[in-house]
Parts: C-alpha cells; structure tokens; sequence
C-alpha cells in the first residue's frame, strides 16, 4: 500500500488530520512527464527545451561550472537518454523519477516540475552520484 | 454565561491555549521550513501548503502521542503503584481496582451515577476503564500518523538530498523515527516523575494538585 493511500485512509479517516503527505497520481505524471521532457530533448539536442526544464541552481551550477551557457553545455553532459518510466516516488514537492538507465530527481516549482539532478547513479549509503545536479 | 465561563475556565483556558499556540507553531514552523527549502534552492511554499503538509503534520503528531501516552500511562499505572507522600498516589492501602462499593457501581451505584456504571457486564467493564481506553487509543493513533507523517517528511527531505525513499516498515526502524519517539517520551517521564516526587515535599496553596500547605511530608493520597 502506497503512503499517499495510508494517508488517506488512516489520518483523513480516522483522524481528519490533513497531513500532505504521499503523492496524488496527477504530481507523479507531472514529474514523469518533465523528466521524460528533459531527457526527450536531450536526445534531440535541444539544449534550450532541456535547460527549460532545470531547476534554477542546477542550470547555474551546470554553467559555472563548465564556463558556457546553459544550452550548450547540458548537451556535452553524457546523461542517458532514457525514456520509459519504471517508478516515480513523489513526496512533498519532491520526486524521483526511475527511467530505464537513468535516475532523475525532480522538485516542484510554481511554474512546474524542474529537473534538480539528472544522470543520477545509486550508491550504497550515499546520495546518488549524479552527472548533473544543484550546488 | 459568566457563569457558563466561570465554571469550565479550565477546559476554556487549556483549549484557548492549545489553539493559540498551534498557531504559533505553524507560523514558526513554516518560516523555518522555508529557510531550509531556500538553502536547498528550493521555492518557498505558501502557509496553506505547510499547513497541510507532511513536516507540520509529524511535527504535530510526535508530540500528541507523547502526551497521550503520558496520561494513558498516569491513568493506569496508579491504579498499582504507590508513592508515599504524593498527592498523585491513591492511599497506601488502596492499590488495585478497589471494591465495587468504593467505585459505587452496580447496587452501590448513587441515582445519578451514569448508567454505564449502574449496568453489570461488559458495558461496565469498559466504562469502568474508558478513560485510559481512550487515552491508550488516541496515543496509538497519533503514534501511527507520527509515523505515516514521518516516512513522508523524512522521504521528501531524502530525495531533496538526492537519496531514495524508504519504506513505511523500514522507516519504523530508522534512527529518525526512535529519535522523534524517545526524545518526547523521556521529557514525559521526566515531568511525571518530577511531580510525584517534588509534590510530596511542596506545595501549591489551593491547586487540586498539591497536598494542603499544612499537610504532613508522609499523607498520601490527600489533594488541597
């Protein structure tokens, strides 16, 4: 049973305590549908689309520090260009999404969904080391 | 209705309280959370939305169990244990349940005892113990929506840091779910204690509370 579903049932039911917690499946297809986006344009080489869908201090970051603007450099970065959505883990405004071979996370802007980190690869006990990501 | 105020100022008071600073704790908390989100580069979030989401709920919840579990715990145990010398312990010849006729139930019930108690069975076994029933059930409650809230909370700050969310069970043996636990816990048991013991020895003039000024170090079971 998904969190988003004990919230539901167990705090709004039982307690009418609104929590926020858990994802509605209308965020999980946003996230999906920006990090699908960003890798998307990635590998149609459309560094101005791709750039669009960073988070602000990842396409600073991004520029700093490969010293050229944003759309040209986020199409040297070697993220996989995976497209078919395997999971999505949505808390708060925050979300990961698990494509065929790559990992993005993404947070929630008032303008949307915004790729934080991409080309993102697990490690055990640590944060996931990733080819793009904020500060 | 002065009168209606007069004689449930307590309730009104403590209600009052909570209520105001509930609110209190949003606005703090929400300025905090704000601060944390900026620092990550995060967009700060409106107060509705840190009203309703998981870092307010669990910060709620972990302290409503404690408190819960403070009075369930109360309620109980001194139907057992003793202290000499404490306001907050029955006489020392008391310990247990105690007679039908001291509780005035069944044929010892008054004409204005609530029937639950005048009643045999069931009914008066539960209402006999409603009261830490409801105090044990709140604090499950709230200790389960700690715990919900908490995997939420806890899984937003970890994708936040770019590390995968975790499970409801696992959160349930991680070192951020005892933490919030055992920290309220302690402060409980400390206060708890700290009354059973310091109200032998002092005194509170006219609080139900405290023995009467007057009273001997050793009267136990005696409220002013």
């Amino acid at each position: 049973m998904s969190i988003s579903r004990w919230c539901r049932g167990v705090l709004v039911a039982v307690l009418a305590v609104t929590t926020g917690c858990g994802a509605s499946g209308g965020r999980s297809e946003g996230a999906s549908a920006a990090a699908t986006g960003f890798t998307d344009a990635l590998r149609q080489g459309d560094g101005r689309q791709a750039c669009a869908l960073l988070a602000p201090r990842t396409l600073e970051e991004l520029e700093k520090s490969e010293q050229t603007s944003c759309d040209e450099a986020v199409t040297q970065e070697q993220v996989p260009a995976g497209d078919v959505v395997r999971e999505v883990d949505v808390y708060g405004d925050q979300a990961r999404v698990v494509l065929g071979d790559d990992t993005l996370f993404l947070a929630h802007f008032s303008s949307g969904w915004k790729v934080t980190a991409a080309g993102c690869v697990p490690r055990p006990e640590q944060p996931y080391d990733c080819q793009v990501k904020g500060g | 209705m002065r009168r209606f105020l007069r004689e449930n100022s307590l309730s009104l008071a403590f209600g009052i309280g909570f209520l105001l600073t509930l609110f209190g704790q949003m606005i703090a908390g929400h300025a905090d959370f704000n601060n944390r989100l900026v620092s990550d580069g995060m967009e700060p979030i409106g107060i509705g939305s840190y009203l309703t989401s998981s870092d307010f709920a669990v910060d709620v919840t972990e302290n409503w169990q404690s408190e819960y579990l403070q009075f369930f715990l109360y309620v109980f145990v001194t139907v057992w244990l003793l202290q000499r010398g404490s306001p907050e312990s029955k006489e020392l010849d008391k310990a247990g349940p105690e007679s039908d006729k001291d509780q005035l139930v069944g044929e010892h019930a008054p004409a204005d005892a609530p029937g639950w108690a005048r009643a045999g069975g069931w009914r008066r076994a539960v209402y006999s113990r409603s009261l830490g029933l409801v105090m044990g059930a709140v604090f499950l409650l709230s200790w389960l929506a700690q715990s919900v809230t908490g995997t939420a909370a806890y899984n937003e700050q970890q994708l936040r840091g770019l590390q995968a969310p975790i499970s409801w069970a696992q959160y349930l043996t991680s070192a951020d779910f005892w933490n919030r636990t055992l920290q309220n816990w302690q402060s409980e048991l400390l206060a708890v204690a700290s009354m059973v013991v310091l109200s032998i020895y002092l005194r509170q003039r006219g609080s139900p509370e405290s023995k009467p000024v007057g009273a001997a170090h050793t009267a136990t079971g005696v409220e002013g």
